[in-house]
């Protein structure tokens, strides 16, 4: 029954919120490590660069940290298939879609959280200075996230094992952190780095979540704009995926 | 309730299922009975809308397999629980998917869990439970919102005896109530407990069908007297009659008597004998 679809979303969303928060290794060490790191490499910044040396520890690290928590997306799913969960949710009246809306929305709430609290960790003790609003810095939390979101479902539907998915993300996370300018400032990488730069989703993140904090809200607009742009790629990946997926199974 | 016509299934070069035809009244308890590799998890998985057949058809209260979950229970073979959350929270969110409400929810949980003994466990994590405890609370899954058609696959698969004979109970219970039930098992005397109708499937084909008496009947069981020195064991398909002959003709002090029933065994060869 149709009228029936806000409960089963709000009982899937409460089941997967507790089996995120059951097993909250990957969330705390992923919020404890860029702290410490941020603590670590501000000074080095801080010398290195005229103004902004404190953004960019902190928005580097964040913006770093948050695409290694991409393995929390993609493990919530693996895991499903070696509980053989998901076969058994399946003959439920709960379809595919809802089980999905049931994972992700859970996850990008911690999404949110996580990179909340290391703005605030930023700002309060790193002393990065916040000229943003508070509205301006969310919606661009917000945006990363989701653009984050769809990018670890697609990754989940094409991996096969854990060990895949581990090796995807580090990978995957540092290059994408590393070239999009969350390690190294770009304005003092290599030409060629510069130049491919804009091809990763971390360039965007890194000049969004800056311009955000420096409260510059046109500059936000077009780095989000990119960044809805591929998850909204990802996103329909990720579906058709699974769609073939499901074909499969029931070949 | 449940009605399905030829199916046909390959992974492969294997014929998983070829030509399956089995049927189910409400009220109805079918054992479904076979070797290894016989197609009945296939066949479970098929009625569950969780693989398509390549032929045949399937109807679950006149509809298919993917339009009828809410008639449906299934409890697989293999445990398919997360291990990081507990029975109670397992049991009210499957009863609450299939649509139960919460005071409706809350009732359905307590009597499930105390038909099946799992009240003692139900706040601890599935995951550090026994086996036996974890398929209990894997059948309560299945059976908590009460399905018209009930899908056991090995249900009793590790359990000790005190929690099949619940189990058992419970099923004999449910289908009292008009729900269809497949049992699948490789134990015998529990289709007989249950009043089971019979099925037995052989290379992804139901070879026997009918009434556990029908099928049972005439198959040797063995009658076994135990002297001080000897032993006696006469195969029958009169265990009564055999045993008072026996008894009759002893000419010494007999120290105990043992009936053996047929055995799966027993019933595969003679049904494959047969067929
Ligand atoms: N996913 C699969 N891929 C390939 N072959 C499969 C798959 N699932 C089942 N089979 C094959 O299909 C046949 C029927 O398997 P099925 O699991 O239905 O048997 P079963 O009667 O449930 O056996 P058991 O008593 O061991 O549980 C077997 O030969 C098995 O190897
Ligand atoms: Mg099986």
């Amino acid at each position: 029954m149709r009228t029936d679809l806000p409960r089963r979303l709000a009982l899937l969303v409460g089941h997967n919120t507790t089996l995120r928060l059951r097993d909250p290794g990957h969330l705390i060490s992923y919020l404890v490590m860029p702290m410490v790191l941020m603590l670590v490499f501000s000074p080095l910044y801080r010398a290195a660069l005229p103004r902004g040396g404190e953004a960019q520890a902190v928005i580097g690290m964040l913006v770093m940290f948050s695409v290694l928590s991409l393995s929390v997306v993609g493990t919530a799913l693996l895991t499903e298939r070696t509980w053989r969960t998901w076969n058994r949710m399946r003959v439920t009246p709960v379809s595919v879609v809802e089980m999905l809306i049931g994972k992700a929305l859970p996850v990008f709430v911690l999404l949110v959280v996580q990179q909340t609290i290391l703005i605030v960790f930023g700002a309060q003790v790193v002393d990065m200075p916040v000229a943003g609003s508070f509205a301006l810095i969310l919606s661009a939390v917000c945006v990363w996230s989701f653009a984050l979101l769809a990018i670890g479902v697609a990754l989940a539907g094409v991996v096969r094992s854990h060990g895949e998915l581990a090796a995807v993300c580090d990978v995957g996370a540092l290059t994408v952190s590393a070239l999009g300018g969350a390690l190294t400032p770009i304005a003092m990488m290599p030409a060629w780095a510069q130049a491919v730069a804009p091809a990763s989703p971390g360039y965007w993140a890194v000049t969004m979540l800056k311009a955000a904090v420096a409260g510059e809200a046109d500059a936000v607009a077009r780095a989000a704009l990119v960044l809805v742009a591929v998850g909204a790629v990802a996103g329909v990946l990720a579906c058709i995926r699974i769609g073939r997926g499901l074909k499969e199974l029931q070949g | 309730m449940l009605e399905a016509l030829g199916l046909v299934k390959g992974y492969g070069p294997v014929n998983a299922l070829d030509d399956f035809t089995l049927a189910a009244r409400p009220g109805e308890i079918v054992g479904l009975v076979g070797h290894n590799g016989a197609g009945k998890t296939t066949f479970a998985n098929i009625v569950s809308g969780l693989l398509r057949p390549d032929g045949g058809r399937v109807l679950v209260d006149g509809k298919a397999p993917g339009a009828a979950r809410r008639l449906l229970g299934l409890a697989p073979q293999h445990i398919a629980l997360y291990p990081t959350v507990t029975p109670r929270e397992t049991l009210r969110l499957f009863g609450g998917l299939q649509g139960l409400r919460r005071r409706e929810l809350g009732r359905a949980v307590t009597e499930i869990a105390e038909a099946l003994r799992i009240t003692d466990f139900l706040d601890r994590r599935v995951g550090v439970l026994s086996g036996g405890q974890q398929r209990r609370v894997q059948a309560a899954a299945a059976m908590v919102h009460r399905p018209a058609l009930l899908l056991l696959d090995e249900p009793t698969a590790g359990v000790d005896p005190e929690t099949r004979q619940s189990l058992l109970e419970v099923v004999r219970d449910h289908a009292r109530t008009g729900a269809a039930v497949v049992y699948t098992t490789h134990y015998l005397p529990e289709l007989t407990d249950l009043g089971a109708s019979i099925a037995v499937a052989r290379h992804g084909r139901v070879i026997a069908r009918g009434e556990a008496g029908e099928l049972l009947h005439g198959l040797p069981g063995e009658v076994r007297l135990t002297f001080d020195d000897e032993e006696m064991r006469v195969p029958t398909t009169d265990p009564a009659a055999t045993l008072a002959t026996m008894l009759v003709e002893a000419t010494k002090p007999v120290r105990s008597v043992d009936l053996s029933r047929p055995t799966l065994d027993d019933l595969y060869r003679a049904v494959v004998r047969a067929h």
